[in-house]
């Protein structure tokens, strides 16, 4: 079981690896969408200085967690985007039968159809992330905790991903539903928890896992909590297990398309 | 001109058999209003209050008004279809056809963008009503005024979009160059009326698209004057003649560098 799962982790980097070396063919683009990510990431400062200006303080939050509550949003977004780019084109790589070449692989299904692209800009995510890091004068052991949250974040936020695109087994043109559903996590994760209440802030801890994936990491690196860093954990373990298992549910009605597609 | 009404018209059609899908986008609107009319109502203490010369009804009505232009450009998209034919040559078979690029691109995007409008700004409109009670007060000459302003900021900030769009003829992918521009429209002009900002950077939007693009519009939409309107339209159709010839400059030198391998 153990070797299996470091097998599998093992192949999963060599996939990425070479996805990665793909996208760097052209080191010009590559640079550019890297470094042209972190300035996008950053203009929203101007809108939060903007805001403090106004009031000094935002449901709860000051300025720096602000900076933090982004730090998280960037670095969740990047770590799924990177690793796991084709969970947001899973919808497409259903519906239009291509999912063959992953069922014939000695691998894992799912993982393998997920780590077969990188997305290049995710890693302008990620720096950016890694600067607000450097920027907020943290101790080693908020890093490897931020590191720790962040990694967790990504997998939920890549585990949704995946679930709304399982849909697609059940329902015709289903992407929609994905993007929407997958846009609705960001546009949240950049607001603090306190201004949000009622039903609202009740979606956020439930369908939409921005509470494990933003609020509950902010609030742990501000004033840490055992209980709430092992509810992180455990919200991950859950939402991956939902996303196996939804995912191999819906395999089981996927039918090919008879496409023909070079995998190379 | 008539071709390209009838590529308006084509898109138009076209885009009636997609209605779910806009219909399925009003979920993003609907969320970024929800989130804004948490964050005003957090930020105001009280109705009556004015921060720098808005109420709260006003500040939503804006951003009301600024993601309706926002969603019916839909800058991401365009910019990537012109990219994408970059990329993949496509622009070839649009290179020898009896049209300009441009004029393609604008009208096909447009004629795709008019079910959206009518969409979005009912939505909008219902959406501000539910929530906010109130309506801006407005006249039949200053809703037609309003209205004129909108179309023109919307086919001022599409020649924008196909400007950034079309340096993909130079480096091989604009998108990150339409990032940047997007952010600058979000933040400087979508969220927040140009009043909120430092002086110094009050000036430099005030000739900037921006102003032409969010403010505007949305300006004269919840706080109308007449002198205001024929100020802003008088500014947006020198931007509209500013971003045509952006566009056609650019074009002009840019296909001369097209290689296209194969197809």
């Amino acid at each position: 079981m153990l070797m299996a799962v470091k097998n599998q982790i093992k192949v999963t980097l060599v996939s990425v690896k070479y996805a990665l070396m793909r996208e760097m063919l052209n080191k010009w683009t590559f640079l550019m969408n890297v470094f042209f990510m972190i300035l996008n990431n950053a203009s929203f400062i101007l809108q939060w200085i903007v805001i403090y200006s106004l009031k000094q303080d935002i449901g709860g939050y000051t300025f720096e967690q602000v900076l933090l509550l982004w730090a998280f949003t960037a670095s969740t977004f990047g770590i799924s985007h990177f690793f796991f780019r084709k969970a947001y084109s899973l919808s497409d790589t259903i519906t239009y039968g291509k999912l063959d070449s992953y069922l014939v692989q000695p691998k894992n299904i799912l993982i393998s159809a997920i780590t077969s692209e990188v997305d290049a800009s995710a890693i302008g995510d990620m720096l950016y992330a890694l600067i607000i890091v450097l920027i907020s004068k943290l101790t080693m052991w908020q890093v490897l905790l931020f590191m720790i949250l962040s990694i967790c974040g990504g997998v939920i936020l890549t585990a949704l991903a995946v679930i709304l695109a399982s849909l697609s087994f059940w329902l015709n043109k289903s992407d929609m539903i994905a993007d929407t559903g997958n846009n609705m996590t960001t546009h949240f994760a950049t607001y603090p928890e306190g201004i949000f209440n009622g039903i609202v802030k009740f979606l956020l801890y439930t369908i939409i896992p921005v509470g494990f994936t933003n609020y509950i990491p902010v609030s742990v690196m501000t004033n840490f909590d055992w209980k709430l860093t092992l509810m992180v954990i455990g919200a991950t373990a859950f939402w991956v297990a939902a996303a196996f298992a939804i995912f191999y549910k819906g395999l089981r009605r996927y039918s090919s398309s008879n496409l023909m597609i070079a995998k190379i | 001109m008539r071709k390209y009404l009838f590529i308006f018209k084509a898109e138009l059609m076209s885009a009636l058999q997609y209605v779910a899908n806009i219909l399925l986008h009003m979920i993003t609107y609907f969320i970024v209003i929800i989130i804004f009319f948490y964050l005003w109502n957090y930020i105001y203490d009280d109705p009556t209050q004015l921060i720098n010369g808005y109420s709260k009804t006003q500040m939503i009505w804006y951003v009301i008004i600024t993601e309706i232009i926002w969603n019916i450009v839909s800058g991401r998209k365009l910019c990537r279809r012109i990219c994408d034919d970059v990329k993949s040559g496509n622009i070839a078979y649009n290179m020898n056809k009896p049209y300009n690029y441009i004029g393609y691109i604008l009208s096909s995007h447009l004629g795709e963008g008019i079910i959206k409008s009518l969409i979005y700004i009912t939505f909008g409109i219902i959406l501000g009503r539910v929530f906010l009670g109130a309506f801006p007060t407005l006249n039949v000459l200053s809703i037609v005024l309003v209205i004129l302003s909108l179309i023109l900021a919307v086919v001022i900030d599409t020649l924008f979009i196909i400007f950034i769009g079309l340096f993909s003829l130079y480096i091989e992918d604009a998108n990150p160059l339409f990032w940047l521009y997007s952010k600058l429209i979000l933040i400087l002009g979508t969220m927040f009326p140009i009043e909120f900002f430092p002086e110094v950077i009050q000036k430099i939007t005030t000739v900037s698209p921006i102003y032409v693009i969010c403010y505007g519009p949305a300006k004269l939409f919840v706080d109308f004057n007449l002198n205001n309107a024929l100020n802003i339209i008088a500014f947006q159709f020198i931007y509209l003649a500013v971003a045509f010839g952006l566009c056609g400059v650019l074009y002009a030198k840019g296909v001369k560098k097209l290689n296209v391998n194969g197809g």
